[in-house]
Formats: C-alpha cells, structure tokens, sequence
C-alpha cells in the first residue's frame, strides 16, 4: 500500500488539491482512501467522498510519538482489510511532521499484511500568503518544506511572479534538495504531475537502520 | 550503597545527593488499566476516578515505579470547554470537532465547573491513588498548560496563525485557559500529590521561537503565574514536554522545575540527547528524566528494550559523572508509554528491572 502525503499549512490549497489529485488518480484506475488529521479543520467534502466511492478516515491531532502512531496505524490497517487501496492519500494538519508519520504508517505493516511504501511528500506553499506565513508561522512551514520531497508553489493563477519568485527562493533556501514545481489547485495546472509523481516515485521509508546507528554512535561516543 | 526506598531515591535525586541508582518511572498511566479488573476500557477508566486511581495502584504494584504521576489524555480540558471528544472504547480519545470557527469565538470560552466531567474525574482519581501510594512513592498531578489546552480545543493550525493575525482574541481565550489551570492547581492542591506535571507541549523550537512561546505562553501572565500558584499549592512543579526541538532554556532555566521530562529524536538534528541535556547544564540543578522511546513498548521485544534501557543507564550515568552530578537522571520514556491495548507490559517491566540493575550508582 503506497502512503501519499499532501502537506501544508491552513489554507494552502491542500483540500481543493486532494481532491483534484484522488479524481485524477482514480481516472488512472486507481483505488484511493483518504486519511486527515485534524478532521474537524478541514473541510473534505462528504458528498464528494460518497459519490466517488473513496474511503475516508480520520486520525487525531496530537502527540505523534505516543497517540497518533497507534491511531494511525490502526487505521491504515483496518483501510488495507476493509477496502485494500493501493494508494492512500493523508493530509495532514499543518502541524503534522512528515517523518513522524511515515514511521507511524509503516507501523501498520504489523497489523495487516502488508508492506508500506511512500510517495513523494508533497508540501503546498501558498504564494499569495508567502509574507504572511513567514512572520506568522515561520518554523512550522519550515519544518514542513524541509521534510517535503517535491513543493509546489501553490496558487500560481492568482500570485504576483515576485512572490512566486520569493516563495521559490525561500523554498530553496529552506530544502535545497526538494524539487519545485508549480500548482494552482483551482485551476488544476499541476495536478496532473502531482499525480504521476505518487504513481509513479518513491519516497525512502523512515530510516530505522540509521536511526539505530545513531545511537550507537552515541552510546559509543 | 545500601538499597533505598523509592521516596528516599527520589529526594536524594531531587536534592543531588549519593543515591543507591537512577530513579525510574516509564510514564506507564492509561496502559495500566490493563491490571484492573483483568482489562477495562479506556472508556471506563477515564470516565471512573475509582477505576482511574485503581490502576496507578495496580501498576505500583505490578512494576515497582519511583514515581506516579496521573497523565489521563490530552482532550480533558478541551472536552470539558465544550469540544466535542471522540471517545472509542480503547483508543487514546480526541478531540474530533474544534470550537473555533472565526476569531470572535475565542472570546466565547468560560471556566468549566471544575466539580463535573472529566476534570472532576482526574482530581478525585488523583486524590485517591495519592492517599493509597503517597508513602509508598512521589505522586504528582498532570495538567495542560493554557496554550496545550487552547489548542487542543480551537485547533492547533487556527491558533498558530491567529496568534498573528488575532493576537488579542488569542489571548483573551489564554487567559480563559488560565484560569481554567488555576481553579484546577488549587482542586489538585487539595489532593496530597506531592507535585504537578505541566504538559508545555508548544514550547518547541520546530512551531514557535523564544519571542512567540515568551508571549502566547512563557510570560508571567500565563505559566509563570501557573508554575508559582503551583509552588504556592504545596505542589514540587514538574514540566514534561516530549517535543522534538523543547525551549530548555525557558522550561528549565527560567521556570525552574524540579523535574522535567523530554523525549528524544535521534534523527533530528538539534534534538537534545540525554548526553548533551546533562552536559548543558540542564541537570544541574533538575532531575531530568526521559529518554526511551515510547513506540519502543510496542514495538520492541525484551531484549531490545532490555538493551536500549542499559545503554541509556550507561550513557547517563557516564555524563552525571563528568558533570560531578548523583542520580539527576530518570529512567523514563519520552513521552506517555502508549495506552494502547497491544503494549507490552513485559517491556515496561524490563525498563524497571533492568534500572534496578543497571542503573546503579
């Protein structure tokens, strides 16, 4: 089961983008469930889910390390027996840290059997708000642009080239590593490519092996 | 050194004095309901300060703690504002439909009787296994700090960008909050715990700078006022942030906590080992207490547990020494051992024997 991580902060277009990236995506033929954190902030469209026939679950905001693991574990789990999809698209909360949860999904592959794979994480960054988020929310999308694999600048219909250009910069500044590519999630430029990166990319799994020696280094040191 | 009581171990660690080991205490409190009555919900054990108290009373006795500290879950509070909480029979309960949907609501929030909900089932739960165990172990309370709570009620995203945009509603709710602790520290003051933990979860370099935590949180409007009504109480204050990047200097240099509890992220850079917390000075003079990782509980088998719990003993007990310090150190998990029905209690027990053992001074 392959885990899709569409990140960004409130208001970043990550709902309208989702939605558009699980229609494409279910075009393609696939079988798609959708996980959000945070439920009751984000506002997924219960008639959409029903009438596409996607399985959506919720996870609690919280602790990742002792809370939100097992939940989220569990419900990757009870997704894989209940509807098997082959790819689960998470969103979540702007305060969610990528790395925790493609550790906490990987923890379902004790409860089913299964083996976890991730896409690319993708982190939406709204250019229109670039100024605002940095003096409001600065090391919360920091954390979320570092740990992205792919950004999209996001609402590039709607944004000036000069905060395009200045989101683009603060972007590599933040992640030099992450690719950048563009997106307005109203008018769909960008779904397109985001969907062939989750079908078709792989993101690494949570590094326990480098992890473990880490802490021998430490132990040792 | 000839073996001490778990209360002398623990004043001995708290007051830099020799001590026969480490002190220990995996923050083993919702997965202990597992010893009541043969299993009982977390429903049931959240919702019944008999059963709630009956299962620090049963895990004393089970795993031989140095401490009891009564951790329920993080959406007390926010429930008892008037969030809505989903409450599963067995998972950790959240809060699944916030109460902020535009700034205005931030001044709608009002103290809760204290005397009702889940409040009221943590103080006299507290009370209770206080007066089974108080002289067996140090037993303390465990309370949100304003901003945990605000958060957990109004959405933590909301909250974080409204500190800019709507910084007074912000705080005109903190100080609802606040007020909330307050009526709660003088309800646990009541109970005979010997300390109160604050959770100050926010106070984390990967959401917010010293500026912003200082301001929505840190000052002496909020838990400075908090940290001395506790004190004034008759409560030791205890901090436990399980945070990747925690505000040491503000939670432990400038609160002043007795203990504070923080986990530890290997694969984050910056993230403060046990190693660099001690030598940072950040022990001198708090008996800091982490760092095992909780999944760990589930997860790991014996012996990997067994060895990782050796390893940290070792590796502490190498910086104590370097820094002239005793027992400043608690063997404990970084964050809330997982209430989740698959924990493995064998693996708390491990980490207790194995500080017995290991853990020697």
């Amino acid at each position: 089961m392959k885990i899709s991580q569409i990140a960004g902060f409130l208001g970043s277009g990550k709902t309208t983008a989702v939605m558009k990236i699980v229609v494409e995506l279910m075009k393609r033929g696939h079988r798609i469930a959708i996980v959000v954190n945070d439920v009751g902030e984000i506002n997924v469209d219960a008639k959409f889910i029903e009438s596409h026939g996607l399985k959506a679950k919720e996870i609690a905001g919280g602790c990742i390390c002792c809370q939100i693991a097992g939940t989220f574990a569990e419900t990757l789990a009870k997704l894989h027996d209940s509807y098997d999809p082959e790819i689960v698209i998470v969103e979540p909360s702007g305060v969610a840290i990528p790395w925790g949860l493609k550790r906490a999904a990987e923890y379902s592959e004790a409860k089913a059997d299964m083996i976890i794979e991730h896409a690319p994480v993708i982190t939406l960054v709204d250019a229109t708000r670039v100024d605002l988020l940095v003096k409001a929310v600065k090391r919360l999308v920091e954390t979320q642009i570092r740990e992205a694999d792919v950004c999209f600048v996001n609402k590039v219909d709607t944004a000036s080239p000069a905060d395009i250009a200045k989101t683009e910069a603060m972007i590599k500044e933040m992640n030099p590593k992450a690719e950048i590519a563009h997106m307005s999630s109203e008018t769909g430029l960008g779904i397109i490519y985001a969907c062939d990166l989750i079908e078709t990319k792989i993101s690494p799994r949570y590094d326990e092996a480098v992890e473990e020696e880490l802490l021998r280094k430490q132990y040792k040191g | 050194m000839a073996e001490m009581s778990h209360i002398e171990r623990v004043m001995a660690a708290l007051t830099n004095a020799p001590a026969d080991r480490l002190p220990t205490y995996p923050i083993a409190c919702g997965v202990n309901r597992k010893l009541v009555n043969g299993g009982i919900t977390y429903r049931d054990w959240a919702h019944d300060p008999k059963l709630y108290a009956q299962a620090f009373i049963e895990g004393q006795k089970y795993f031989d703690f140095d401490f009891a500290i009564g951790l329920m879950d993080l959406s007390v509070m926010a429930g008892d504002l008037g969030a809505h909480v989903r409450m599963d029979e067995q998972n950790t309960p959240f809060v699944d439909k916030h109460m902020v949907n535009s700034p205005e609501d931030y001044e709608k929030f009002q103290v809760p009787d204290i005397k009702k909900g889940r409040s009221a089932v943590i103080l006299e739960g507290t009370k209770l296994f206080c007066d089974d165990l108080k002289t067996k172990v140090i037993t303390a309370g465990f309370l949100e700090g304003p901003l945990l709570a605000l958060t957990q009620t109004a959405g933590a995203e909301r909250t974080f960008m409204d500190m800019f945009t709507n910084p007074s509603a912000v705080h005109k709710a903190l100080e609802v909050m606040t007020a909330y602790d307050a009526e709660m520290v003088k309800g646990f003051g009541k109970t005979g715990c010997a300390g109160l933990c604050w959770d100050y979860l926010w106070g984390n370099y990967s959401c917010l700078g010293d500026s912003e935590y200082g301001e929505f949180e840190g000052s002496s409007k909020y838990a400075i006022k908090l940290n001395e009504l506790t004190v004034k109480e008759g409560m030791a204050l205890a901090i436990h942030n399980c945070a990747d990047l925690p505000h040491l200097d503000t939670q432990i240099k400038k609160f002043g906590p007795v203990i504070y509890s923080m986990a530890y992220y290997p694969l984050i850079p910056d993230s403060p080992s046990a190693t660099e917390a001690i030598e940072k000075g950040y022990a001198d003079n708090c008996l800091v207490a982490g760092q095992i990782d909780p999944q760990l509980f589930i997860r790991g088998s014996v012996e990997k547990i067994t060895q990782v719990t050796k390893d940290l003993c070792q590796e502490v007990k190498t910086a104590l020494c370097k820094k002239g310090l005793n027992a400043r150190y608690c063997i404990a998990s970084g964050c809330e051992v997982p209430p989740d029905v698959h924990t493995k209690m064998e693996n708390i027990k491990a980490v207790v024997d194995t500080t017995k053992q290991f853990g020697k001074l």
